[in-house]
């Protein structure tokens, strides 16, 4: 087995794993980054919409700043996030904004003048400032209160990963395509890499690195139906998990957007609704206001995707051999607009419909589209178990989203938990060496050449293709939108049963090189355990929070619930995860929790929130009268970040203000 | 409904890997279901009948172009082409030509793009000076930016490499993925290279002056990216950049 | 440590080479064969109609060889016939210009013929074909145009009947059967290449037809001549006695 080492190894070459693989070479360390397939294929790819980023360049931005988004990411996370997370991000989401326009990214600029937009329905026309022209705009998106989503066009993962892959091809960083990493290196306490297998030629290689940081995305298709590109299995969750000690957190915390096209499941954005698109039910009715009279379509995601399926439950769904579903309407924003603005909207129901979104409506329903939940790190995106190991991006639980992420937030997260990870990477890089014990690295090579071996020379019976068809089944009927305790343990009972038959997997094509079908071997094993994490956490957390809803247990209990679910599978032969949780302390919280706005406020208070309140109010009476947001700020709850990444973050309305002040000072002369 | 019809499937089967093994087109046999695409009948074929074809799907949306194949002689890509569009019901699955094959329809397009990249510096070269990122970011012509996004849409499927007739006589020649990115570059005012720096590059046989303009690339774009324009504005840069002038 | 493929900065323009693909000369060669090209397309235009005013009659076309050979100058009305020799030989020169830069483009290896056949074969793509049939045309007029140029040089009399002695008696059609196809197909999608190759017209779709309808009209009139000529060639008897309008 050939051994490569490294200083810093990135599993996964989407957004978050290259912007930390640029941090660290920036630094001058060896970066070496794993991909399925090449980079610029990633999943990162797929986000249409936009990323989140308080510039307030845009008129309906004006007032935006880090403080509202971060109460909008809070809230939308339905007080289950890392608020100390929470506020690095949104301290650091222009930085990365600015930072990508100087990789190259096209964003969509302002343009002075009036514009025609589409609000609740309706044409109005605001007007741009001429100092905004030609700064980068944002598109209203749901759960948010200003206009924050920066965006190209339709296409903005696509331009930000192109501009981040390009900027790592110029820094010359290798990255490995077609390996897959399927085993962690570890010694109980410290991570040293990964074995991987070559998907051409079917090699094992060691990669052993001073850190590791597993970018490799979000585990959607674990579910039949879902968003997520074909390669979002959670193999990477899986890593961690296998190593019997990191932990994965929230696990049960799974996204379902809003608008994905019936049948097949393929995402139209978010900003069909932000521009001005309707939901509407078999009778062509606009029902979002209904049950939303304030936000309507444009609430939190979580929100929409419950209340599309409680109408459907009512009857008011569309009939279709694929079952029910409901309108999406973009007719009214027009041609030119869906043509320039939602271009990818219409090429997908072009060529996967065969309608024309100008004139159709779109058959849409909820489906699973993100992982809140993944491989659970301190701020500083290390696994607090297994010191060297890092995660990014979706495929950690860093937690900025806790329950529900808002829409705009994930490719958000992706550069922006990068750029600050990525310098803590690096810093790990410089002060740690590289521990080659080969021994520990060939009793792990060996682990998975066997576990190869018994795949492909074994004589086991069961069909790795449909172990996964029925996995994604259970999972989307018994952990899906709205869950229930006897399903939830149902699905447990039939995963767990699943996976001991896993152990019993046989090959038809018996080749060790390039075969799909032991691809997908070796993969079941692991997604099931994911899935069961999923489904376990689920079943356990008896109360209903973000995009965790249990039909038995509708409320939110801050009482007994405000922590966050931490899996892990420490015997390798046992059939469920360990579970054990990690409390949410009130009493360090910025916003301590309370109405998120939606339906009727039937939380369950916790016993400190209120005592936090009133601590919160003292420390604020305490401060001088001009003291400023960032002195609130940092008097409520200090946050720590990379030094680089401290400044304060210009905005329009600062030169503006200052300008104003200028001209006050000109005239009284 | 009408009953499902069969489609018939001719693909293309060899695995370079396996010394004894010859390339040859298999036949497959698939029963129609409504919105049905390459992409779902494939795996079809993998999960029931040959769990060794060999394939790449990644989002299966036509945004990341992983699936481009040859489908009875157009090469396009596979995750979104129905099968309904093919009314006698029989398709023909061909590898990408132009590109290493890894084995039966999946070719190495990952490798010939990060070499393209690498030799054409296919990345923003920007003034330094002014990336501070705490600051006001330098405004842009919003039609620039828009402009830009017109040209950025590539998903480097690799489909105008193999619709190109003169890439596949010339292996040096750069193809239209590498023309294009170079006039989104050379459009990019952030960009500080000049014509003279693209014209290093490109100026040559191997480049703009070495393509015939068959076109093909325009006629399978799976974006639609007016080749024809760009590489026209390009030449006609290219051209007028050349120091020596005759004519 | 991993073994890091660098960014290659290489500059191509460096690479050693030679002849046409030296930087100077890609842009250069480029040039003068659109220009040459151009220039004898248009020519071919207009050849094919002075020639075709036979079919107005004897006397039209006596009087268009009467103004273009500088009838008004001459003494005897008649025109010199050795303007005819110098453009033909100027027009030789053009070609063989034409030609020589047209070359670099046929393929010169047998793998470069194979690939080429490969793609006509398993990636029909109407433009490529077109190019494939302008290649073929163009090395048929690398042997036919000289001969015809050198004909009206060394024989340089043109006239109603004097054409047709050469036409009919002088066995000069076996030559026009094949050269005029193969230069009406070269000469126009020729221009149609030269035009879009350039970015001179965006509707590419509306000019192909155009050009195709060109093609069609042009080789009407051209046969429609011939046939003429034939037919007036018959009915002279030699030795031919040149054609003076009657007043």
């Amino acid at each position: 087995m050939q051994i490569i080492y490294t200083d810093t190894l990135v599993v996964g070459a989407g957004l978050a794993g290259l912007r930390v693989a640029i941090a660290s070479k920036e630094r001058g360390l060896d970066t070496l980054v794993l991909s399925l397939i090449p980079a610029k294929r990633s999943h990162s790819a797929a986000a249409q919409g936009g990323m989140q980023a308080s510039l307030g360049n845009t008129v309906k931005g004006m007032g935006d700043d880090e403080d509202v988004h971060f109460q909008d990411t809070v809230k939308g996370s339905d007080w289950g996030c890392d608020q100390t997370v929470a506020r690095m991000f949104a301290h650091c989401a222009p930085k990365a904004v600015r930072e990508l326009a100087n990789w190259g990214v096209p964003w969509t600029r302002v343009t002075k003048g009036d514009r025609e937009v589409i609000v609740n329905a309706e044409k109005v026309t605001i007007h741009e400032a001429a100092a905004a022209h030609g700064l980068i705009n944002a598109r209203d998106f749901g759960g948010t209160k200003k206009w924050r989503t920066c965006y190209t066009a339709d296409g903005t993962g696509h331009s930000l990963l192109y501009a981040v892959d390009n900027k790592a091809i110029s820094l010359g960083i290798p990255v490995h395509e077609r390996m897959e990493a399927l085993k962690i290196i570890h010694d109980g306490k410290r991570c040293h890499g990964v074995i991987a297998r070559c998907l051409i030629t079917g090699e094992l290689r060691a990669y052993i690195a001073k850190s590791t940081t597993i970018a490799t995305g979000g585990y959607g298709r674990i579910y039949e139906v879902s968003t997520n590109a074909i390669i979002c299995e959670g193999i990477g969750q899986a890593l961690a998990l296998e190593t019997g000690v990191a932990t994965l957190g929230n696990m049960e915390a799974v996204q379902f957007h809003p608008t994905a096209i019936v049948p097949v499941g393929i995402l139209t954005t978010e900003g069909c609704r932000g521009d001005g698109g309707l939901l509407r039910d078999k009778d062509g009715y606009r029902f979002m206001p209904d049950y939303e009279p304030e936000k309507k379509e444009l609430a939190s995601r979580d929100v929409v995707s419950r209340r599309m399926t409680e109408h459907m439950r009512k009857g008011k769904g569309v009939e279709s051999p694929y079952g029910p579903h409901l309108w999406l309407d973009i007719t009214l924003l027009g041609r030119k607009h869906i043509e320039t603005n939602l271009r990818e909207v219409k090429e997908i129901c072009e060529n996967f419909l065969g309608i024309d979104p100008a004139k159709d409506w779109i058959p849409v329903r909820p489906t699973q589209h993100y992982s809140m939940g993944g491989i659970r790190t301190t701020p500083t995106g290390e696994s607090p178990q297994l010191s060297g190991l890092f995660s990014v991006g979706e495929a950690a639980c860093w937690d900025m989203h806790g329950f529900n992420r808002l829409g705009g937030n994930s490719l958000a997260e992706t550069v922006v938990g990068g750029m600050i990870i990525g310098k803590y990477v690096a810093d790990f890089g410089e002060q740690h060496d590289l521990v080659v014990d080969t021994a520990l690295i060939n009793r792990f090579g060996k682990d998975l050449s066997d576990e190869i071996d018994q795949l492909v020379d074994g004589n086991g019976s069961e069909n790795a293709f449909e172990l996964k068809l029925t996995m994604q089944r259970i999972m989307m009927d018994y952990v899906g939108i709205f869950r229930n305790g006897v399903e939830l343990q149902q699905a447990i009972d039939e995963l767990s049963a699943l996976l001991k038959r896993a152990s019993n997997i046989g090959l038809k094509c018996k080749k060790r090189h390039a075969n799909p079908e032991l691809v997908e071997a070796l993969r079941i094993r692991r997604m099931l355990k994911v899935a069961l994490t999923v489904a376990c956490g689920a079943n356990a957390r008896t109360e209903s929070r973000g995009a965790h809803s249990r039909e038995d247990f509708p409320q939110r209990n801050d009482k007994d619930w405000l922590n966050r679910t931490l899996s892990s599978w420490p015997d390798a032969n046992a059939l469920i995860p360990t579970l054990s949780y990690e409390p949410l302390d009130v009493m360090a919280m910025e916003l301590p929790p309370g109405y998120r706005g939606y339906g009727v406020n039937n939380a369950i208070a916790h016993p400190d929130t209120e005592k936090r309140e009133q601590q919160i109010a003292d420390i604020l009476a305490q401060l001088d009268a001009d003291a400023d947001r960032y002195v609130k700020q940092a008097a409520i709850m200090p946050f720590e970040l990379p030094d680089a990444l401290l400044p304060n973050n210009e905005r329009l309305s600062d030169t503006l203000s200052s300008l104003v002040k200028t001209a006050n000072v000109a005239g009284d002369k | 409904m009408s009953q499902a019809r069969t489609i018939r499937f001719s693909i293309f089967r060899f695995d370079p890997q396996d010394p004894h093994d010859k390339p040859k087109m298999v036949n497959y046999e698939v029963t129609e279901a409504p919105g049905m695409t390459v992409f779902i009948a494939l795996n079809m074929l993998r999960e029931q009948q040959d769990p060794s074809l060999q394939f790449d799907f990644v989002c299966r949306a036509g945004i990341c172009g992983s699936c481009a194949m040859v489908i009875n002689g157009k090469p396009t890509l596979a995750c979104r082409t129905l099968t309904a569009n093919y009314p006698k019901g029989d398709i023909v699955l061909m590898p990408l030509p132009g590109f290493e094959l890894i084995g039966d329809l999946s070719v190495n397009t990952g490798k010939f793009m990060r070499e393209l990249s690498e030799r054409l510096q296919l990345w923003l070269q920007p003034n330094s000076l002014d990336s501070d990122i705490h600051r006001m970011e330098q405004p842009m012509d919003p039609e620039e930016a828009a402009k830009l996004y017109e040209l950025e849409r590539c998903v480097e499927c690799g489909v105008c490499v193999s619709a190109c007739a003169t890439k596949q006589m010339r292996e040096t020649f750069v193809g239209a993925v590498g023309m294009m990115k170079i006039a989104r570059f050379e459009l990019d005012s952030r960009d500080t290279r000049t014509a003279d720096d693209f014209y290093h590059v490109i100026g040559n046989q191997d480049g703009v002056f070495g393509c015939m303009t068959l076109l093909g690339c325009q006629d399978a774009c799976p974006k639609d990216l007016p080749h024809m324009t760009q590489i026209a504005y390009l030449r006609r840069k290219m051209a007028m950049t050349n120091p020596n002038r005759i004519l | 440590m991993a073994n890091n493929p660098l960014p290659a900065k290489v500059d191509l323009g460096a690479s050693a080479a030679k002849g046409f693909s030296h930087p100077i000369w890609a842009a250069r060669a480029d040039r003068l064969q659109s220009a040459s090209g151009v220039l004898l397309g248009l020519f071919i235009i207009m050849h094919l109609h002075f020639e075709s005013s036979i079919l107005l009659g004897k006397e039209a076309f006596y009087y268009v060889v009467q103004f273009l050979e500088g009838g008004i100058f001459s003494e005897t009305g008649h025109g010199y016939p050795i303007l005819t020799q110098v453009f033909s030989a100027f027009m030789l020169v053009v070609v063989m210009i034409h030609a020589v830069f047209a070359l670099r483009r046929f393929p010169t290896q047998i793998g470069q013929w194979r690939a080429l056949r490969q793609q006509l074969h398993f990636l029909p793509h109407e433009d490529t074909k077109i190019w494939f049939w302008q290649m073929v045309t163009g090395f048929l007029l690398f042997f036919l145009a000289p001969v015809h140029l050198f004909t009206m040089i060394m024989n340089p009399e043109i006239g109603p009947h004097l054409s047709a002695e050469r036409v009919y008696h002088d066995n000069a059609w076996i030559l026009y059967v094949f050269l005029l196809p193969a230069v009406v197909v070269h000469a126009i999608f020729g221009l149609y290449r030269v035009c879009v190759k350039w970015g001179l017209v965006q509707q590419r779709f509306a000019l192909l037809k155009f050009a195709k309808v060109l093609v069609v009209y042009l080789m009407i009139i051209g046969i429609a001549s011939l046939v003429t000529y034939i037919v007036i060639g018959r009915t002279l008897e030699l030795p031919i006695i040149p054609f003076v309008p009657t007043l």
